[in-house]
């Protein structure tokens, strides 16, 4: 870290000015303030990571406060043991709560993660009202009183303000982490477009559940700390709707996702929440409540990215142009040519081979008994009019769809065969595959679009990186490397297709219709990347309507028709052959 | 024999109250696509406003019902018009917080005019006299809640099957897109529809108020439980919330007597993950749920 760059000392002098302030007010209203301060930013922060990073809506966030703050109060009743262990039993139960409520929900799509989260929050509160033996039910609990560091109980409240900002910073820093590393990138992909990432190999129900277990643990630690600090508990507060709410609502209005949002958020909206409640008390209950509700609608319909989504690029470009800013980074170019593979000995044969595929849908028999083979380094052609069942094929082929009987297998490296079963395990195999109607990440740039793919190679940003600039190069991508993939034309759309399945490094490549839509020069230009990639010893699969490419590029061709393999050969054979013609055209051209 | 009976019936006629609120959010999401986390502060609304046309001009909660459902339906238009409406191709968890502002709003609102008091109306009629049938005891407002929400679910569905506008409400859950390509005003439909599915509400709470008191966050007691029977009866399907009404109905009533008063929400919290495990469409759903 060098302290010389201004995003680095903005960054030092701002966090600073949460231990300044207090110290040189020497206020204890003040003091108490920042360390909610302190505390409710690293709650939000937390949130973040499930709520912001992985696209999940969680409404019961208090779920996991709560049982922090129970577990270290508890155990401090009962056994005498230290909060500081008790943070920890809290962190560990809260992640098992975690994965309890979200593994059912994120196998899903739509809104029941927030339901859920809703729902779990009340059922737990009830039932620690209801266990008075356990939890002193709605009365409460009041830790017995013990000074000491050990206790987290002290006199001094410089103390409880480090150790506010230590969980500040230490929630940052994971959140930091996180989105810059691989799981980062991978939660965005699957927060953006599912299908897409299942593609580029990402387990996408994992990847989710790591982010609400470090969501859950860290949220837990924080009410641990809370609940020492207050000195008492109960259920109506330590579970409550209403500080979930408020959590998920400083992010929102800091900006989701971002990793400095939460604690704008929080340093935005909570002073004056608290000003108001003890300034405004005299309107009556609820008046501070009543401003968060109309505050929340008000933000989500004028800044829905919140302040640092929204106004967090134009600071970050005044940062830079403070002393010591970065320069604009000179890339070294990488060299284009993918290395000629040498001759495989392998070469010529089977690599993926599918037989007998029988699928239905209903009462259609979509896939009849379809059996090919693709032989090593070869480009094998897919072609049949429209509704034959190509693309069905292919998405058993990639495992987005299972056949209801038939075998699929994959020759690896080292000789051995597998048969995947879903779309993750087939890219591990080796499989890539681009989706006929483009499924970009929309929101990012074509450079992590790219990068998301290289991700199954590599853990390092850096060396993912240096993969998608050669992988760009290759598909004529560098100099849209910034651009949003949302603002591709349909030819770049279908080379970020290909450019993502290329950057996984797959050993067979299958494209279904990289070349609809594309003008005559975009196409010429596909086909010789397709080449190239075939040079560099990747084996080819495609389904190609445009009779030019097939016949240029394929060494076989196989016709589909109604679900079946009507004729398999060398691709001046195929298309000569009058049932093929019959299948275009109608049987009074067959004879033409 | 004679208790189960009784159980049985008495969560049945639950069923009914729960059913009554239930369709209205299945409604909302089946066509709008939004989870209305605000359902029940418009429940409250319509409490308090039932509450206030019996205390000051004396109407019969009954009678009130219907200024509830004006009342009621033009707050979900509005809301609809003016908040769900910008934000329809956002994100959906976007959405959700807007529909979370605006409960936070309302709760507090009602904290802020009405205090945290419970007001309950007594009255001395038919709504909440008892019924004796052989061994079982009845409350006849319950009975009438339930029969009214047969009717209700009756009437939606010939509505929804029998009318033009409940075609064009339906082609509009379905496509969004092609059925404005039919000629529907798509965003018009949006609007009824959040209005329908909260009048429901002021339907609800004209027949709720004899029988239960109001409060500011007497909504969030009746739509938890909302939530739980529309994922169980599958998101956006009519028939599936009524069954799933009585059937958390049922569970409610068997399960506070036969296990634990104080657990059955952890019961119905097990119906609601193991649902999500075994069947995430729900018992009726069409697979819409997983969309």
């Amino acid at each position: 870290m060098n302290i010389l760059n201004p995003r680095v000392y903005v960054t030092l002098i701002a966090m600073a000015l949460l231990l300044v302030v207090p110290v040189a007010s020497d206020s204890p209203f003040i003091y108490h303030i920042f360390v909610l301060l302190c505390l409710f930013a690293a709650l939000s922060t937390a949130w973040n990571i499930v709520g912001g990073f992985a696209g999940q809506l969680s409404l019961g966030h208090a779920v996991f406060y709560g049982i922090g703050s129970y577990a270290a109060v508890l155990l401090m009743m009962r056994f005498g043991i230290s909060p500081w262990i008790g943070m920890i039993v809290g962190a560990l139960i809260s992640i098992l709560v975690s994965v309890i409520i979200s593994y059912p929900c994120f196998r899903l799509r739509g809104p029941f993660f927030a339901l859920a989260t809703i729902a779990v929050l009340e059922v737990i509160r009830l039932v620690a009202i209801n266990q008075t033996g356990l939890t002193g039910g709605a009365a409460g609990l009041a830790p017995p009183l013990k000074r000491g560091l050990e206790w987290m109980m002290v006199r001094e409240k410089w103390v409880y303000l480090l150790i506010a900002f230590g969980f500040l910073v230490l929630t940052l820093l994971v959140s930091q982490i996180i989105k810059n590393s691989r799981l980062g990138y991978y939660l965005v992909a699957v927060r953006e477009r599912e299908d897409a990432a299942l593609a580029v190999g990402v387990n996408s129900v994992k990847v989710k559940i790591i982010a609400v277990m470090v969501s859950a643990a860290l949220t837990s630690a924080v009410g641990s700390f809370h609940a020492m600090y207050l000195g008492f508990i109960d259920p109506g507060s330590a579970f409550s709707l209403e500080l979930s709410i408020q959590v998920a609502m400083f992010a929102l209005i800091g900006g989701l996702g971002t990793v400095f949002g939460p604690l704008v958020g929080t340093v935005l909206v909570l002073p004056i929440a608290e000003l108001a409640r003890g300034w405004l008390s005299d309107f009556g209950n609820g008046f501070h409540g009543l401003v968060y509700g109309v505050v929340l609608v008000v933000v989500v319909l004028t800044i829905p990215k919140g302040i640092v989504g929204r106004f967090g690029p134009a600071f970050g470009r005044w940062v830079d142009s403070l002393p010591g800013g970065r320069r604009q980074e000179t890339v070294a170019a990488v060299s284009a040519a993918l290395p000629k593979a040498p001759a495989s000995p392998t070469q010529g044969k089977p690599i993926l081979v599918a037989n007998d595929l029988n699928l239905y849908f209903g009462g259609l028999h979509a896939t009849n008994n379809v059996s090919l083979s693709l032989q090593e380094g070869e480009i094998l052609g897919v072609i049949g009019p429209n509704g034959a069942g190509k693309t069905t094929v292919f998405n058993q082929l990639s495992g987005f769809l299972r056949p209801n009987s038939g075998e699929i297998k994959v020759r690896l490296v080292d000789g051995s065969w597998v048969s995947p079963t879903n779309p993750v395990e087939f890219a591990k195999a080796g499989i890539g595959r681009t989706f006929q109607i483009a499924q970009p990440f929309a929101d990012l740039t074509v450079m992590e679009n790219i990068m998301l793919g290289a991700f199954m190679n590599t853990r390092s940003p850096a060396e993912a990186s240096k993969i998608a600039r050669q992988v760009a190069q290759l598909t004529d991508l560098t100099s849209m490397l910034e651009t949003r993939a949302k603002n591709l034309t349909v030819g770049g759309m279908k080379r970020l297709e290909m450019a993502r399945a290329l950057a996984t490094k797959p050993r067979v490549l299958l494209l279904d219709e990289v070349l609809a839509g594309l003008n005559p020069a975009d196409v010429s230009k596909a086909i010789e990347i397709i080449r190239r990639v075939r040079d560099s010893g990747v084996s080819v699969l495609m389904i190609e309507h445009i009779m030019q490419a097939v016949m240029e590029l394929s060494d076989r061709v196989v016709v589909i028709n109604s679900g079946s393999v009507l004729k398999e050969g060398a691709p001046r054979e195929v298309v000569s052959d009058p049932r093929v013609i019959e299948a275009y055209l109608g049987k009074e051209y067959s004879h033409a | 024999m004679d208790i189960f009976i009784q159980l049985v019936v008495n969560g049945l006629l639950l069923g009914g109250t729960l059913a009554i609120i239930s369709v209205g959010l299945t409604l909302i999401f089946g066509i709008v696509r939004v989870v209305n986390f605000a359902h029940g502060e418009f429940l409250m609304v319509g409490m308090y406003a039932v509450y206030l046309l019996y205390k000051y001009s004396g109407m019969h909660p009954y009678v009130a019902v219907l200024p509830a459902i004006v009342i009621l339906f033009i707050g979900g238009a509005l809301m609809q018009r003016f908040i769900i409406q910008p934000l329809l191709s956002a994100d959906p968890h976007i959405q959700i917080f807007a529909t979370v502002g605006v409960s936070t709003a309302l709760l507090n609102l009602a904290l802020l005019v009405f205090g945290a008091d419970v007001f309950s109306v007594k009255l001395n009629d038919v709504s909440s006299s008892t019924l004796k049938l052989g061994s079982l005891t009845v409350v006849s407002g319950q009975l009438i809640t339930f029969c009214v929400s047969i009717v209700l679910m009756l009437l939606l569905n010939w509505f929804l099957h029998s009318t033009y506008l409940g075609r064009a409400v339906r082609a509009t859950a379905q496509h969004r897109y092609a059925a404005q390509l039919m000629g529907v005003n798509v965003e018009r439909i949006y609007i009824f529809a959040f209005g329908l599915g909260c009048a429901c509400l002021g339907l609800a709470s004209g027949l709720l108020l004899p029988q239960y008191p109001v409060f500011p966050t007497v909504g969030s007691f009746f739509v938890l439980t909302a939530f739980v029977i529309v994922v169980l009866g599958g998101l956006g399907s009519l028939s599936g919330a009524f069954l799933g009404s009585m059937i958390i109905g049922l569970v409610d009533s068997l399960a506070g007597y036969y296990i634990a008063p104080d657990l059955k929400e952890v019961v119905y919290f097990l119906i609601f993950i193991g649902i999500l495990i075994v069947r995430p469409t729900g018992l009726l759903g069409l697979g819409r749920g997983s969309e």
